[in-house]
């Protein structure tokens, strides 16, 4: 466990909340928080979601950063940005989430590095990076062998269908993986990224 | 000045095309034998110039405008020095009943017959200016309400009297550290304006400070108060405010959220004294670092407050914000079942969120430890019991209890029956059943009224008498309430409340010197007349009084205060012998109007129903009903009261017996959430109802024929249908077999 956060030893420790304020992208309209359950009830997955960001925002202020920076809910989001529009006190709910499954990554927490979409993110940038674009094949195929050979190998045969008739109309081909032209440029920016957040300490 | 009584009719607005002219002029010359006119347009420049012409001739005094509704043009049809007796043919004959038809015809002719013969029954009021009225505001409360009421009092050019039990001026505001905002943007505490204000009113050469001392006694009526104060001296003033404020709830009867068993359990109000010394500290001496405020503790709770005292979430606000302004790592929590901030407090609530309170949804179960207090919450966002601790401090934010008696001095048995008889006369249905009693403690002005010492109070122990309607009214004309001892309030609202209450002893002061009525008669110049003859000292009139406006002499006999009377007439209904008159208004008056109309036989199939219908509400839904084209059955007779207090039990027995088929009283809703614009005025009207099933008995009649509305002034579509189905169901009973009798 690498701790970046503060973990709160009782109930409605607030170090752990003061932390999500002033250290995650957009915490700090956290604190504007009303608990009116906007947010959860606009959530179009909120029944896929341990907890509704609602109550998300209120274990955090309930010092839980374990079962915050453990639930489903960080990696679930869809980024529709509904419960964004809809929220009375104008907090960013998408960003807060994102950054938290940040957090929750950075922190080491293996709810967090084995979640799903974290398996894919990464195996996104790992395309990103190195090509400047997400090639299908390698993608989907970090993807899926993560969570082992045989379970690749399931879900690669299970998805074959689907490959083949992508190839056909064209929206995957086979051979070497396209990149785009100006790749020392993309790394620049993302390099640049980077540097943004280790100076703010914040995602984005 | 001899009365001559003159007919004017109008044909506008429909009305001539809807009517029989004739018929109606005839109404007037053959059988009243009075001139009568007719014109197109009688509100209009030429109309009204017909009756000016008439009454500068002096061939008429009294000019019975057979027109529109009284309610409307009343600025048209005013005369120098006298009210025209107003016939309602527009908007309770015409426009709520079809044209040309042979039943809105009769309507219309019995309708001029009812006010024609109103015209010939009324004086022109004598009004009562007896003696000289005193223009001086008695205060009653050195704090921030009454302070302000004083300085308000003065700016407005009357002399003041304040008076202030405690040696020193500003009651529990003065010692406030900081005060909950009440001006835009509503972010910060603002700056306890009560060391200036204290300063202006020492330094005012109008207002007579009285410190250290109490009111003892006080008679007489507006405008000739009698007040003796503790420390000797007698004064005579005009009004009286009332400001004694509040006191906060007993907090050692909390001991179940740990007050008593811990010294860091404190009260808001003791939170504030430690804000007000400056740094803010635990019994053992460190400044805390988490602090807990434990919201309604001991209100909105059936054991001990039963109210919302409206003010503690908005102070716990405020005294959070100034912990975490002190020290911003410290953590404060407010714990609260609803977060109520009335007004624009919505704006304190974002500014304590933004300081970074925490705010925890969910009732306070058990405190406990002495030092490290943990207190367990049902938190109702995580939907579990969270233990919350190691708390160096609680905060218990308690409630208000009206200062509507004074807590230091001892009870008084007189009148205390009086009282209780009247803070819950009829209880409600519902689950809030508060418990009637008089709070402990003497009287405020120990009123020498025959009705009790104490001022009335609602259930929960205030003096007010409706929020909404009659804010400041304490039900005891000239006295008027303001700042916590109405309601529970802010200091915002204490200073408009002080002002409120200002602008009605003023407005009493300036009326009772004219001899006119206030709310909601302004400006009547009749009052109550007893004919002691044929008094039999019954006393009803001195008890049902709603304004405790009657008093006993030495020998039982009735004594009227003039300007503590609002002229409704709930004396003249009350009185078994009909011997309360005003001057304008009678007993007589109302029978005569009754019996004016025309009964048709109980062959002709055209029944008649009496509706007595209260001026305040009743009578303009009806209004509104024919402004809206609402049709109701055409053989109602309508009859306007005062009250439906000034009914007396009589006129209905007086009109069963001329051959009406059935009787309506319409008047406004009775009981603990009255609309009653003279408190019990309806209630009591109900109570007199309950008690005419014997007389109808007696006189072999159906109970079913008379019947009780509620009629609120929102009922204009409701009514009409109420009126069809009370007809449909007087006719099933049957004519009534007086008729023709």
């Amino acid at each position: 466990m690498n701790a970046l956060s503060p973990t709160p030893s009782r109930a409605y420790d607030l170090n752990f909340a003061r932390y999500v304020y002033e250290n995650i992208d957009g915490g700090e309209r956290l604190r504007m928080c009303m608990q009116c359950g906007a947010c959860s009830g606009s959530c179009p997955i909120g029944q896929q979601m341990d907890h509704g960001p609602r109550k998300l925002f209120m274990m955090i202020r309930a010092g839980m950063k374990e079962a915050v920076l453990t639930s489903n809910t960080i990696w679930n989001c869809v980024s529709c940005y509904n419960c964004v529009v809809r929220c009375p006190r104008k907090v960013p709910i998408t960003y807060i989430l994102h950054d938290l499954a940040n957090l929750a990554v950075r922190e080491g927490f293996d709810a967090a590095k084995k979640a799903d979409n974290a398996r894919f993110a990464k195996a996104f940038m790992w395309s990103a990076r190195k090509y400047g674009r997400t090639d299908e094949r390698l993608v989907t195929g970090i993807y899926y062998f993560s969570f082992g050979l045989v379970e690749g190998m399931k879900r690669g045969m299970g998805n074959q269908k689907i490959a083949l008739n992508m190839i056909k109309t064209k929206r995957m081909h086979l051979g070497m993986p396209h990149a785009i032209k100006a790749k020392d440029e993309l790394q620049k920016i993302l390099a640049k990224a980077q540097e943004i957040q280790d100076r703010h300490g914040k995602g984005a | 000045m001899e009365k001559k009584i003159g007919a004017y009719l109008c044909s506008g607005c429909g009305i001539g095309e809807a009517l029989d002219f004739k018929a109606l002029e005839g109404v007037v010359t053959k059988e009243f034998k009075k001139p009568v006119k007719s014109h197109e347009c009688l509100c209009g420049e030429a109309g009204l110039a017909v009756i000016k012409a008439d009454m500068e001739a002096g061939e008429v005094t009294l000019p019975v405008i057979g027109a529109c509704s009284p309610r409307v043009m009343t600025d048209r049809f005013m005369f120098p020095g006298m009210t025209p007796i107003r016939a309602n043919l527009r908007e309770q004959v015409i426009w709520s009943h079809p044209a040309g038809d042979e039943d809105t015809q009769m309507l219309g002719e019995d309708v001029l017959r009812m006010f024609m013969t109103q015209a010939t029954k009324v004086n022109t009021p004598v009004p009562y200016t007896e003696g000289e009225f005193s223009t001086t505001i008695l205060v009653v409360g050195g704090g921030f309400a009454g302070l302000t009421a004083a300085r308000e009092a003065v700016k407005a050019g009357h002399d003041v009297l304040l008076v202030e039990k405690k040696a020193t001026l500003g009651g529990h505001a003065a010692s406030w550290s900081a005060i909950v905002p009440s001006k835009p943007p509503y972010h910060d505490p603002e700056s306890n304006p009560l060391p200036k204000l204290i300063e202006e009113v020492k330094a005012s050469s109008a207002i007579r400070l009285v410190t250290g001392a109490t009111v003892t006694k006080t008679s007489g009526m507006p405008g000739k108060f009698q007040v003796e104060l503790s420390h000797g001296s007698t004064h005579t003033v005009g009004a009286i405010v009332l400001a004694t404020g509040f006191r906060p709830y007993d907090a050692t009867k909390l001991s179940h959220l740990g007050y008593g068993a811990s010294p860091d359990v404190v009260t808001n109000v003791e939170m504030e004294a430690k804000l007000s010394a400056g740094k803010v500290h635990t019994h053992a001496g460190a400044a805390p670092k988490s602090v807990a405020f434990i919201q309604c503790a001991g209100s909105r709770d059936p054991n001990h407050l039963p109210y919302c005292s409206s003010v503690c979430c908005s102070v716990s606000l405020k005294q959070a914000i100034q912990l975490t302004k002190a020290d911003p790592d410290v953590m404060v929590y407010v714990i609260y079942e609803e977060m109520r901030t009335p007004g624009v407090t919505e704006e304190f609530y974002r500014a304590a969120q933004e300081a970074g309170v925490i705010f925890m949804k969910g009732r306070a179960s058990k405190v406990e430890g002495r030092h490290g207090i943990t207190v367990t919450v049902a938190d109702a966002l995580l939907q579990q019991d969270v233990p919350l601790g190691p708390l160096d401090m609680v905060v218990l934010a308690t409630g208000m209890v009206p200062n509507s008696t004074d807590p230091d001095a001892p009870a008084q048995e007189y009148g205390a029956e009086l009282l209780n008889a009247d803070i819950n006369p009829y209880p409600t249905e519902g689950d809030y059943k508060p418990a009637a009693s008089v709070p402990p403690g003497g009287s405020l002005l120990n009123l020498q009224y025959r009705q009790g010492p104490h001022l009335p109070m609602l259930a929960d122990g205030f003096s007010d008498s409706h929020y909404i309607c009659f804010p400041y009214e304490t039900r005891r004309t000239g006295i008027y309430a303001c700042g916590p001892v109405r309601r529970p309030m802010d200091m915002g609202e204490a200073h408009e409340d002080a002002m409120g209450a200002v602008l009605k002893a003023i407005q009493v002061i300036r009326n009772a010197a004219e001899g006119m009525a206030v709310h909601p008669r302004a400006g009547d110049l009749s009052y109550p007349k007893i004919n002691l003859n044929a008094c039999t000292k019954c006393r009803r009139c001195t008890v049902e009084c709603p304004f405790g406006a009657i008093d006993e002499d030495e020998k039982d006999y009735p004594v009227v205060n003039p300007t503590r009377c609002r002229r409704c007439g709930t004396c003249m209904g009350a009185c078994p012998v009909r011997t309360i008159s005003f001057d304008n208004y009678t007993v007589e008056m109302l029978s005569s109007m009754v019996k004016a109309v025309n009964i048709p036989d109980e062959f002709d199939e055209k029944p008649r129903i009496l509706i007595i219908a209260c001026e305040n509400d009743a009578y303009p839904a009806l209004d509104m009903a024919g402004i809206a084209g609402h049709q109701y059955s055409s053989f109602v007779r309508i009859l306007p009261v005062r009250c439906l207090g000034s009914m007396s039990a009589l006129l209905i027995s007086d009109a069963l017996s001329v051959g009406y088929d059935g009787v309506v009283l319409m008047g406004c809703k009775p009981g603990d959430d009255y609309q009653c614009h003279f408190v019990k005025g309806s209630a009591m009207a109900k109570e007199r109802l309950s008690k005419i099933s014997d007389t109808l008995k007696s006189m072999q009649l159906e109970v079913e024929r008379v019947t009780m509305v509620d009629a609120s002034i929102a009922d204009s579509a409701r009514l009409p249908k109420v009126i069809d189905e009370l007809v449909a169901k007087i006719n099933a009973v049957g004519p009534n077999p007086f008729k023709g009798f």
